[in-house]
């Protein structure tokens, strides 16, 4: 196999006493879209700040390409920090333009490419405005214009949609999509479990700095519980002995299925109790529910604060 | 790839701070307040000319009273003077406002001294009182030695010198005037350059754009493309100061003003005493250019374990206040060049770029000594600025807190563990 575009290897970074990341290993192959999962506190930025050489790390080895990240080297990485920050004194073409240029883009390019990126998520009327006067979305996209802006063979994305409207998270989604589309191997940090189950091939779930899951996105739903159904309906669920509830909402319903349980027998026995079924999909754990498991109360706790 | 870098992000510090209308309207306030100080004084000087002239018009008339027979009426009628009878009377005569002045000389006027009685005349036009009786005395007494060429040595005479060293006449006063700018020059470059280089991390950091900068460009080329940009900038801002001096120098009624000294220096030059010393001028060159250096380190380290600008600012007068502190000590460190005080302002690197920048210009030091402190300041200088960049990288991310002396150490270590650097 060829080289892993990101290899950590026994990777541990300790605060004072305090360990944030502990004996952590993980891979990264090129062209795949990797999902860093973890509740807030597990060290999943102290991971990506290490492999990028802001942090140093306490013990291990953490690789870009086969060697450690050197930006002057590996000058086609984009990365979106999750602490946003640009140049706010200045106008938004000009510090896109720089940071093009930095990127190795001649002026001229890096002006046009920034020009037309603008156009495409609204901004075009903001190209010579001060950064600073934009709203957080609006620093937001044009800071990931300036993460993708010479197509780099390798995004590190940490929680690219906090803080964006749905429309703007789609708009921002749909950015990424091509960028993978084109070839681009992803890393990306997120909360959001849908975008999990639609984008990443794998993903890892890290739990007090340490490994928690890692595998594709079917094996981890697999290794955290048996096959669920979900399914929207009226009138009332019955309770049953092959079945147990795990989401239950008005309308909407998650049943986790007991072993040698098939889907279809669920359906037959919730017809016959009258349940109008709208809809019915029998499918893995989803990822919401492999999180809140492996998580539990102090995920919700951070949630809630 | 890092060569273009440099150039790329020079460019883009020199063309944002001089886009910048606030960089113009400061820059400009200066040679501005310039010209409208030197107006005022250009105005105000011809007035009181006018005005001093016009008092030296005005006769001064006064009484004395006279017990020790020095005073020569004849002398006291050419000031203005005229004897009274008894002191008392003269002087309740000044308290009441019926005569401006009375001179009252005892009979022993060195031992009992003279004693005025005046109008006020405000606190700056009052002492012409004391220069009536001075003037009183010492004419009269001239006029009764009555032998002006011995009289005249009172009033004051010129010395000229010439000074041999090693059987070439030494260079003197003048010699030290051009290795001396650039103690002048250090001056300005820290007073108008100090907050730009403060920024240089503290920008970065203030607005969190370290960890994208940090990914794109390596943090020396970043820091040193910036150190070099506000340099830029500054020259650009010194020539807008000449500006107005070139003026000037161009308005002839205002060449008087500025050109006296540039005269006398062009006469001491005729005179052949402001010879050029160009060993000293070149060492205070160095000394100069490695004194910035370590001072734009120091700022630089100091931007990148603050967290503001305000939290900077109050840092970076300390070492303001450090770095120009021997001007004070100067007289002394001059008289005992070899004092252990002296040797410590010397080769301190805070202190010796004021110290040796001032003692190579009037050479109280020898140039081997000078250039010792040479290599000192720019050994300091690199250490600063590596100390600064590594700072920066391990410090840069804590955005809101300071760094606690544990991580500067560890930051100071971390070369020998970190293979990138
Ligand atoms: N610079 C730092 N100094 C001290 N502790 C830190 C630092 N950076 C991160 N930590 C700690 O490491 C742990 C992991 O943080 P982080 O990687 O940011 O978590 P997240 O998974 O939410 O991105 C947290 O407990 C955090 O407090
Ligand atoms: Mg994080």
């Amino acid at each position: 196999m060829s080289t892993p575009a990101i290899e950590v290897t026994d990777f541990t970074m300790r605060f004072g006493a305090r360990t944030a990341v502990d004996h952590l290993s993980f891979d990264v192959r090129p062209g795949e879209t990797f999902g860093l999962l973890g509740a807030n506190g597990s060290g999943k930025t102290t991971t990506i700040r290490a492999l990028l050489g802001i942090y140093t790390p306490t013990a291990g080895t953490l690789h870009v390409e086969g060697r450690p990240f050197d930006p002057a080297h590996n000058s086609s990485l984009g990365y979106l920090p999750e602490e946003r920050g640009l140049y706010k004194k200045e106008k938004v073409i000009d510090v896109m333009t720089y940071f093009g240029q930095l990127k190795g883009m001649p002026r001229a390019e890096a002006a046009l490419w920034s020009t037309y990126y603008l156009e495409r998520v609204g901004l075009a009327s903001h190209a010579t405005t001060r950064l600073d006067k934009l709203s957080g979305g609006q620093q937001q996209k044009v800071q990931l214009g300036v993460t993708i802006m010479d197509n780099p063979t390798i995004l590190v994305l940490d929680e690219p949609t906090k803080g964006f409207d749905p429309v703007n998270r789609r708009l921002l989604l749909d950015i990424v999509e091509d960028q993978r589309r084109g070839g681009a191997t992803v890393v990306i940090i997120t909360h959001q479990m849908d975008e999990v189950e639609r984008l990443c091939d794998r993903v890892l779930l890290l739990k007090d700095g340490r490994a928690e899951a890692y595998g594709t996105v079917p094996e981890v739903q697999d290794a955290y519980g048996g096959r669920t159904v979900r399914l929207h309906h009226g009138g009332p669920l019955p309770t049953s002995t092959r079945w147990r509830p795990i989401t239950t909402e008005r309308s909407y319903a998650e049943l986790e299925l007991d072993a040698g349980v098939e889907p279809r027998d669920v359906l037959r026995e919730l017809v016959d109790a009258g349940v109008d079924v709208r809809s019915f999909d029998a499918s893995r754990l989803s990822m919401e529910q492999v999180f809140l498991k492996v998580y539990g109360h102090a995920a919700q706790e951070e949630v809630s604060a | 790839m890092n060569a273009h870098n440099i150039g790329t992000v020079i460019a883009f510090e020199v063309r944002r701070t001089l886009a910048k209308p606030s960089f113009w309207i400061a820059t400009l306030s200066v040679p501005l307040l310039m010209a409208l100080l030197f107006g005022l004084s250009f105005f105000s000087g011809a007035s009181a000319a006018q005005s001093s002239l016009e008092s030296d018009a005005e006769p001064v008339t006064f009484t004395y009273t006279d017990a020790s027979g020095i005073v020569d009426p004849s002398v006291a009628a050419g000031l203005g003077g005229t004897a009274a009878a008894d002191p008392e009377a003269a002087a309740a005569a000044v308290r009441e406002g019926r005569s401006a002045l009375h001179i009252d000389i005892p009979a022993d006027p060195v031992a009992e001294g003279v004693h005025v009685v005046g109008e006020d005349l405000g606190l700056m036009e009052s002492g012409r009182w004391t220069s009536v009786a001075r003037a009183l005395l010492t004419q009269s007494a001239v006029a009764r030695i009555d032998e002006p060429r011995l009289t005249s040595v009172l009033d004051g005479f010129t010395v000229t010198s010439e000074l041999w060293a090693g059987g070439a006449p030494a260079p003197g006063w003048g010699a030290a005037i051009a290795p001396a700018l650039f103690l002048v020059l250090l001056f300005m470059a820290v007073v108008m350059l100090g907050q730009q280089m403060l920024n240089i991390t503290v920008e970065e950091k203030e607005n969190r754009v370290t960890e994208m900068i940090l990914t794109t460009v390596h943090p020396s080329t970043l820091i040193i493309g910036k150190v070099i940009g506000v340099v830029l900038v500054g020259i650009v801002q010194g020539l807008v100061l000449l500006v107005p001096l070139l003026a000037m120098a161009l308005v002839p009624g205002l060449t008087s003003l500025v050109g006296a000294p540039a005269a006398e220096m062009a006469d001491a030059a005729a005179a052949g005493q402001a010879a050029v010393d160009l060993p000293r001028v070149l060492m205070g060159a160095a000394l100069f250019l490695a004194s910035f250096v370590l001072f734009a380190g120091i700022l630089v380290a100091i931007g990148a374990v603050m967290p503001s600008a305000k939290d900077a600012g109050s840092a970076f007068g300390s070492v303001i206040i450090a770095m120009f502190l021997p001007l004070y000590a100067l007289p002394l460190v001059l008289q005992t060049p070899e004092s252990v005080f002296s040797r410590v302002l010397t080769y301190f690197p805070l202190t010796a770029p004021v110290t040796t920048l001032t003692r190579n210009a009037v050479g109280s030091i020898e140039l081997w000594q000078a250039g010792l402190v040479l290599a000192v300041i720019v050994l300091c200088a690199v250490l600063a600025l590596s100390l600064g960049v590594r700072l920066f990288r391990e410090g840069s991310i804590a955005y809101d807190q300071r760094l606690s002396w544990k991580d500067i150490v560890r930051a100071t270590r971390s070369k020998a563990t970190n293979p990138a650097a």
